[in-house]
């Protein structure tokens, strides 16, 4: 099994999977219909073409940072400025960054990472107002989406790192399991069809889990004395 | 096909304003790098932009965004034939029912009075579009004379979606109903962040009355009292437009080309009107980056993810410039996504950064350039 591993990071994202009307929210990670509609988009599948292989594909996702949810206030007004029409809100997760662990076979995955780089629709994180910062791709990896996850270094932003004091941090995990697997979820998040006439999702069990990694700002616990030594200050003591 | 992407960066200093509020009358802001920064949302500046095409392009290419269709297609037929005039109305919403647009009769409408009808959303029609439903209308009231017309429901459809006007093209469409009409938007707006970190300020006013004032008897207190929220900041703005999409929307080589030079000139000048009265907040930007690409779009916020302080060498836009620059460079190196060619529009020696990216020049001159590099490009692929 390979996996292609992709860095989802900018100031906004959002990623819905239960919104009704005016009201657009976001999960707390990305979706697995949004990383699809992200592939399908890189390699110019348009939402009323099938998605065949791309609905092979397993997705685990790790929040490397989790950011903030914040809510944008949309007004609509037609351009002649009479009456307004309805209010929306929609909600964003400000300031995170996630690691998705494509899996899948080798061949369609390249493919992929090579769209990545020249997509064919602009990419965007769940809205077209959300363009990604740096690139989506980090590359393939052997192994399963589980191990990748489990071993992939950080990939929070600098000042996240620097902020972060602690040795090892505990990162939360949501991967795709087979259904009836013990302490899964089920989420309507599994895309059938993007076409506007027909869009459908089937339900996605996922599994919520936690991973440690290591944090690259700081040193290994044990190197770390509790003894302080005011005198180590002063040379020649 | 050669793959056009224009990429449009600008850095923009607002003084204290309030130009985009949430419903708390507050400005807008959103969290980045883990400080606060002032932000104006997408929509808002889209609009001001689609407000500043006005200006720029002939109206027969702008659309209008409303629910009283059957109104604007029923005026037309008018034109058209004036005979149809008792018919308008009818043959309005026959033609824009035969589109897969349905209208009903507006609820204000006291029994006995005939008011046209609306469709339940918003929708987007291009005056060219307007015209052309009318045309299949009149045609149809000529061929079955007293009798109902017969309108050809795909030709209907088909006039609804052709020549889309210019700012639909753009933005995109969306309309409820009839899915064959969504259009996929061409440009991509990013929500405008502040480079640094922005704490919201609160001006407390009062209002005097004048007649209170005037009067002997009454005490000296206001009439009103409140507080405005506002704040200063330096955006950092984006916007990608992807001329290929923009082409396949629109279909002619030459309009694909103003639309993109009326949007780059339009998104660069624009600004939303939020409480423009009170604070006089009209600025244009202090550096413009346009780089043209054929790989993807590439949005330079990653720059300014460690907010910019206030004690950073040169102040803070020019250090802002400074980042742009190094920053857009490092990533066209790191990542080999060299792009095809780029310009600059700045004031004074701040902007000189740029130049690495862009040759200075200004912005008509930019535009044009750009109407050039669009026309080359989208000629070799029809």
């Amino acid at each position: 099994m390979t996996v292609l591993v992709l860095r989802l990071a900018g100031p906004w994202q959002s990623w819905g999977t239960s919104s009704r009307f005016v009201r657009r929210n976001t999960d707390r990670a990305p979706s697995k219909s949004g990383v699809i509609g992200l592939l399908a988009a890189a390699q110019g599948v348009r939402r009323t073409d099938p998605l065949d292989e791309l609905l092979q594909l397993r997705i685990g996702v790790r929040v490397e940072q989790a950011g903030r949810m914040e809510r944008d206030f949309q007004t609509a007004r037609p351009i002649d400025g009479s009456k307004p029409m309805p209010l929306s809100y929609r909600f964003y997760l400000a300031d995170a960054v996630f690691l998705v662990g494509v899996e899948g076979e080798a061949d369609l995955l390249r493919g992929l990472q090579e769209s990545l780089r020249n997509p064919a629709f602009p990419l965007f994180l769940g809205r077209r107002s959300c363009p990604p910062v740096g690139p989506v791709s980090r590359g393939l990896r052997d192994g399963s989406a589980q191990e990748v996850i489990d071993t992939e270094p950080w990939a929070a932003s600098a000042w996240a790192q620097n902020a972060e004091t602690r040795p090892q941090v505990n990162l939360d995990t949501v991967i795709d399991c087979p259904p009836g697997t013990p302490g899964s979820d089920l989420v309507r998040d599994e895309p059938i069809s993007f076409d506007p006439e027909r869009r459908e999702y089937g339900w996605r069990c996922v599994r919520h889990g936690r991973v440690q990694v290591t944090n690259p700002t700081r040193p290994a616990a044990a190197a770390l004395s509790t003894r302080h030594d005011p005198f180590n200050a002063v040379e020649g003591w | 096909m050669p793959r056009t992407i224009i990429d449009v960066h600008v850095i923009q200093t607002v003084p204290p304003s309030n130009l985009n509020r949430d419903d708390t009358g507050s400005p807008k802001t959103a969290t980045y790098g883990g400080v606060r920064r002032a932000r104006v949302s997408s929509q808002a500046w889209k609009r001001a932009t689609r407000d500043a095409f006005d200006g720029m392009l002939d109206r027969a290419e702008l659309g209008v965004r409303s629910k009283r269709v059957v109104e604007l297609v029923a005026e037309q037929i008018t034109a058209q034939d004036h005979a149809l005039k008792d018919r308008s109305q009818e043959l309005a919403a026959a033609v824009l029912l035969a589109a897969g647009i349905k209208t009903t009769p507006p609820r204000k409408a006291k029994p006995g009075e005939e008011l046209p009808g609306e469709s339940g959303y918003l929708i987007f029609l291009s005056r060219n579009q307007i015209r052309r439903l009318a045309e299949l209308a009149v045609d149809a009231a000529h061929v079955a004379g007293d009798d109902k017309p017969k309108i050809d429901g795909t030709e209907a459809k088909r006039r609804a979606k052709q020549q889309h006007s210019v700012d639909v093209s753009l933005f995109g469409r969306m309309v409820a109903e009839v899915t064959d009409l969504n259009v996929d938007a061409a440009v991509q707006v990013a929500h405008a962040l502040s480079v640094h970190a922005v704490t919201t300020e609160y001006d407390y006013f009062t209002a005097v009355d004048d007649h209170k004032k005037a009067d002997e008897e009454e005490d000296a207190g206001a009439g009103m009292i409140g507080t405005v929220e506002f704040n200063s900041s330096t955006l950092y703005r984006y916007a990608s437009i992807d001329v290929d999409r923009l082409q396949d929307n629109l279909g002619e080589p030459d309009v694909t080309r103003r639309a993109v030079e009326a949007f780059v000139r339009a998104f660069v000048s624009s600004m939303p009107t939020g409480k423009q009265n009170t604070f006089a907040n009209r600025t244009l930007p202090d550096a413009v980056l346009v780089l043209a690409r054929d790989t993807q779009p590439i949005s330079f916020v990653g720059a300014f993810e460690d907010a910019v302080t206030a004690d950073e060498e040169g102040g803070r836009v020019a250090s802002s410039i400074r980042r742009l620059s190094e920053h857009g460079r490092e990533l066209h190196e790191a990542y080999d996504q060299h792009p095809v060619a780029g310009w600059s529009v700045g004031v004074g020696d701040k902007a000189n950064p740029l130049t690495e990216l862009g040759a200075r020049e200004s912005l008509a001159t930019v535009v044009q350039a750009v109407g050039e590099l669009v026309t080359q490009r989208c000629g070799l692929a029809s």
